[in-house]
């Protein structure tokens, strides 16, 4: 590979590229899905090519292929060049890059058991007892286990010297059931929704999460949900468990905060930020409490790496401290527009076919003090949302509305009746704002989701939050603010 | 992709499939071949940001031993790779228990023989990225803006399946799509533009439109929510569709209980007015005439008059139903058939006339982050963007701070007050598969919930 990206590189500074650089991915995907008894799907794929960025008077293009030869390695560096100069007719502000140092490295991730080494017959055998410990109940219509394995191997050079290879492993399996009761139908799923919890790492993974042991528990709150009362439409305070803690920094911290978007360069797709440049230091995001990095370090992290895909060297910056908007995520590019110092190592491309973008790594609310139980001792009366159903945010990320899979009355700081259909609404800086506790470091865990989406043609990244669960007052919980 | 040649010959196509058809130890295989050129230009604060040219090949080999099933896929279409691939979906079919449901795969003396759409254009497919950026000027032109952004893309898709059960189809079809958002600085405003051939895609007035849409989006005042008459561009209608497509189309969500046709089928969900179909070969739908399982897409009024009709189906899904597949197959067993080519059929009135009929209520241009919130109920939330504006007995009277809406899809439906002649195709938001084509919509009811700041 490498002297394929050689090639490559020389033939797009030769044809004219002031910065050139050049990615190759190889993957192996693995997904399988058990429904009830039977294997629903069992889908293995592989994918190897590369892609060539360059720069041609600070106008960007890129091409890419699966081919790989050293003449199609040419003729895409080539063509690379020819789209960067069609961009060069419709550009007023030339691309500058802030500089990076030169790296030569290796990075591995971790990874204790090899997820391809386990036979297929044992996944598929704790799949299936976890869809069969689900079925607690005529009312459980249906139940599904999945498992998601994925191997990586990046390979990055740039026209400045850098030359970096990593190793990506990355774990995945949960658990859903659904139950049906007359025209009620519910979903309760573990330890998350949306094919569960993701990570870095081995099989391991997947085995700490002993899904046979919580199927039974998902199963039952599966079918009580459809006799619980719904949540009510009122304003109290509310406690988020931490899956429901990593949706709200997902899509109300993590996105507003990326400096592409602030930049105006997402406003016809996934939109802008009601954050400006101009707020950086000032800007009132949240509480005293709130203190939120991006962390592309965490060991296990879904978001962690040792570079980004311009060969920017992992970082952990302050995004929010004190509840004041301190940073945000940035590329070489926009961190030149706004006079930093140097990027922080947040531009991530979907594979070898996609142009990278800043894509969030691990975005973390860092925990506060106390337990879960803390938090609940507080409420003389409030609502405990858990586990991510749904979210719809406005195109400044403002005005949001979330909804959980399942939700508790708490009386006098303790949890009572269950509640379906539990959703809130609000404005982010206002929601922040109430924000008057949050777990401490033993409630803490690095979530993982697979699929936050961004960019045309369209991307999904998998991103990491560290989030414990956390508690709000004055919430508006059902459909109105 | 400077050729005018589809991505993907068929012949190209059928010989990578060959080379494991007859791959010992299976019992039947099952190969789908796609591939695309796709050609990006994103523009933002009026100048290029992002121009990619992307090629991609992928195989889907699909291996049944028994009832047992399994599929591996990669993108290298030498015998090498397919062959490694094939092997790879034997060893993990010889892993899984047998499939009770597994249907086989599709015969054409059974299922039907595969016709091509043929929806190509061959200017379109070797337009080069100074036609785009050509096409990025003119919009810039136009748009008479410092801040404007969007994109501007021509793409080709090819799609063959082949198995050894005979199925040998193959189809290719071109899009071209813009998109362009005016800021200025104030409000925003909106305009696009779709078809199978980018001399159907008229950047200019799309430009001019979201210019338009900007200026007239100044000032907006805030409105209080509750539910509304609203008049739905085709932009904001076809999110709709799409997302009651989403929730609800599918055979399998209605096996599932889990769609609004698992209770209605038969019933009447929607004005007379309204017909809701699956159906490629609308002379403005982007598509290939099978799906991934090779069978023949079919025509499928899903509403029809207003009444709750079928579901679209899958080889699986149909048996499951005792009906006859519909040729809606999405290669995945969890998301089931899927319905990529939605289309409402239009009305009789033109959008003026529309707007003329509402009293009380609002002019919506597209909708922004919609989301499911209960899939069998049709409720979906999401927000107003780039255009919403107050309209008080038939005149526009001014643009409003934006809306979150929280309605019941098929409530809405029931309070259609009129249907637009305007059909527009409308190009996957998120650059996948398929089209929608809808034409704006004039709704009795509408719920807004809450607003926001701009």
């Amino acid at each position: 590979m490498n002297e394929l990206l050689s090639a490559a590189l020389d033939a797009a500074t030769s044809s004219g590229a002031s910065y050139a650089d050049v990615r190759g991915v190889e993957s192996r995907v693995e997904s399988l899905g058990v429904k009830g008894p039977t294997v629903e799907s069992l889908d293995r794929f592989d994918s190897l090519g590369f892609g060539v960025r360059v720069l041609v008077d600070g106008a960007w293009g890129y091409a890419c292929s699966a081919e790989l030869d050293s003449t199609e390695a040419v003729s895409i560096a080539r063509a690379a060049v020819d789209i960067a100069r069609a961009s060069a007719t419709a550009m007023t502000v030339p691309a500058e890059l802030a500089p990076e140092p030169v790296h030569r490295d290796s990075w591995v991730g971790p990874m204790e058991l090899d997820p391809f080494a386990v036979t297929l017959e044992d996944k598929l055998e704790l799949l299936t007892a976890a869809t069969a410990g689900m079925q607690v109940s005529p009312k459980i219509r249906t139940t599904r286990a999945t498992m998601d394995l994925l191997t990586e191997k990046t390979w990055f050079m740039s026209s400045e010297g850098s030359s970096i290879d990593q190793t990506f492993v990355q774990s995945a399996a949960g658990i859903e059931a659904v139950a049906v009761g007359g025209t009620e139908v519910q979903q309760r799923s573990y330890p998350g929704s949306f094919r569960g919890h993701f990570a870095s790492g081995g099989y391991e993974v997947v085995t700490e999460m002993d899904l046979v042991a919580n199927a039974e528990q998902t199963g039952e709150e599966a079918v009580a949900l459809l006799t619980a009362r719904p949540c009510p439409a009122t304003v109290t305070s509310v406690v988020l468990d931490g899956h429901q803690t990593m949706l709200q920094v997902h899509e109300s911290v993590g996105h507003p905060t990326e400096l592409d978007r602030v930049l105006g360069m997402e406003a016809a797709f996934a939109g802008t930020s009601f954050v400006g440049i101009p707020d950086l230091g000032s800007l009132r995001y949240g509480s005293e409490l709130v203190n939120i990095n991006s962390d592309a370090t965490i060991p296990g992290g879904l978001g962690s790496y040792g570079y980004d895909d311009e060969g920017v060297a992992a970082q952990r910056v302050d995004l929010v401290k004190e509840g004041i908007l301190v940073g945000f995520q940035t590329s070489r590019e926009t961190a030149a527009k706004i006079g930093a110092d140097r990027s922080n190592g947040t531009m991530r491309a979907e594979g070898w076919e996609n142009f990278p973008l800043i894509r969030m790594p691990n975005i973390n609310l860092l925990p506060g003090a106390g337990s879960f139980e803390d938090l609940l001792a507080d409420v003389t009366e409030g609502i405990y949302m858990a586990t991510n159903k749904s979210w719809s945010i406005d195109d400044k990320r403002l005005n949001f509305q979330f909804g959980c899979e399942i939700a508790w009355e708490i009386k006098h700081g303790r949890l009572g009746r269950m509640l379906k259909d539990p959703r809130y609404t609000g404005i982010t800086p206002a929601f922040w704002g109430s924000c008057d506790a949050i777990a401490g470091p033993e409630e803490w865990k690095v979530w993982g989701t697979p699929n936050c989406g961004k960019g045309q043609p369209g991307q999904t990244m998998r991103v990491g939050h560290g989030t414990s669960p956390a508690r709000f007052r004055s919430v508006s919980t059902g459909m109105t603010s | 992709m400077s050729t005018g040649e589809p991505p993907l010959t068929a012949e190209a196509a059928r010989r990578a499939a060959q080379a494991v058809l007859d791959v010992p130890g299976a019992d039947d295989v099952e190969v789908l071949v796609s591939a695309s050129a796709t050609g990006v230009t994103r523009f933002a604060n009026s100048q290029i940001i992002q121009n990619i040219v992307r090629k991609e090949v992928r195989a889907y080999v699909r291996v049944a031993v028994g009832d047992r099933i399994a599929s591996s896929g990669t993108n290298q279409l030498d015998a090498e790779h397919m062959n490694d691939a094939a092997a790879r979906a034997l060893e993990a079919a010889s892993a899984t228990r047998g499939d009770a449901d597994f249907p086989g795969f599709a015969r054409p003396d059974r299922d039907g023989r595969a016709q091509a759409v043929g929806r190509w254009d061959d200017a379109t497919a070797a337009a080069s990225p100074a036609r785009r950026a050509e096409a990025v000027n003119q919009i810039l032109g136009a748009s008479n803006s410092a801040n404007a952004a969007g994109t501007y893309e021509t793409s080709s898709f090819a799609f063959g399946v082949f198995s050894s059960t005979g199925i040998d189809c193959f189809d290719a079809y071109t899009r071209c799509a813009t998109t362009c958002l005016v800021d200025n600085g104030e409000s925003t405003g909106w305009g696009d533009g779709s078809s199978h051939a980018m001399g159907e895609v008229d950047v200019e007035a799309a430009a001019r439109r979201a210019a338009r849409k900007a200026e007239a989006s100044k000032s907006p005042r805030s409105a209080a929510p509750g539910t509304y008459e609203v008049v739905l561009e085709p932009a904001a209608t076809g999110t709709i569709v799409e997302y009651l497509s989403y929730a609800g189309f599918g055979a399998k969500q209605v096996l599932e209980d889990e769609s609004f046709l698992a209770r209605h089928t038969g019933e009447e969900v929607g004005a007379p007015s309204i017909s809701i179909l699956d159906d490629v070969w609308h002379p403005q739908s982007v598509g290939i005439g099978f799906d991934f399982e090779g069978v023949p897409r079919k025509r499928v009024a899903v509403i029809e008059k207003g009444r709750a009709r079928g579901p679209v189906s899958d080889l699986r899904t149909a048996r499951q139903m005792g009906v006859e597949a519909t040729g809606h197959g999405s290669r995945s067993n969890e998301l089931g058939p899927y319905a990529a080519n939605v289309v409402l059929e239009a009305g009789d009135k033109n959008l003026e006339a529309l707007i003329e009929g509402v009293s009380h209520g609002f002019l919506v241009t597209r909708f922004h982050y919609v989301n499911i919130l209960d899939r069998p109920a049709t409720l979906l939330t999401g927000m107003t963007r780039d255009g919403t504006f107050a309209v008080e007995d038939g005149v526009i009277t001014g643009a409003v701070r934006n809306f979150r809406f929280a309605q019941n899809v098929l409530s809405a439906l029931a309070s259609v007050q009129g249907v637009g002649q305007d059909l527009v195709s409308l190009a996957p938001e998120f650059g996948g598969f398929g089209s929608t084509v809808a034409p704006s919509l004039h709704l009795g009811e509408f719920d807004f919930v809450s607003t926001t700041s701009h």
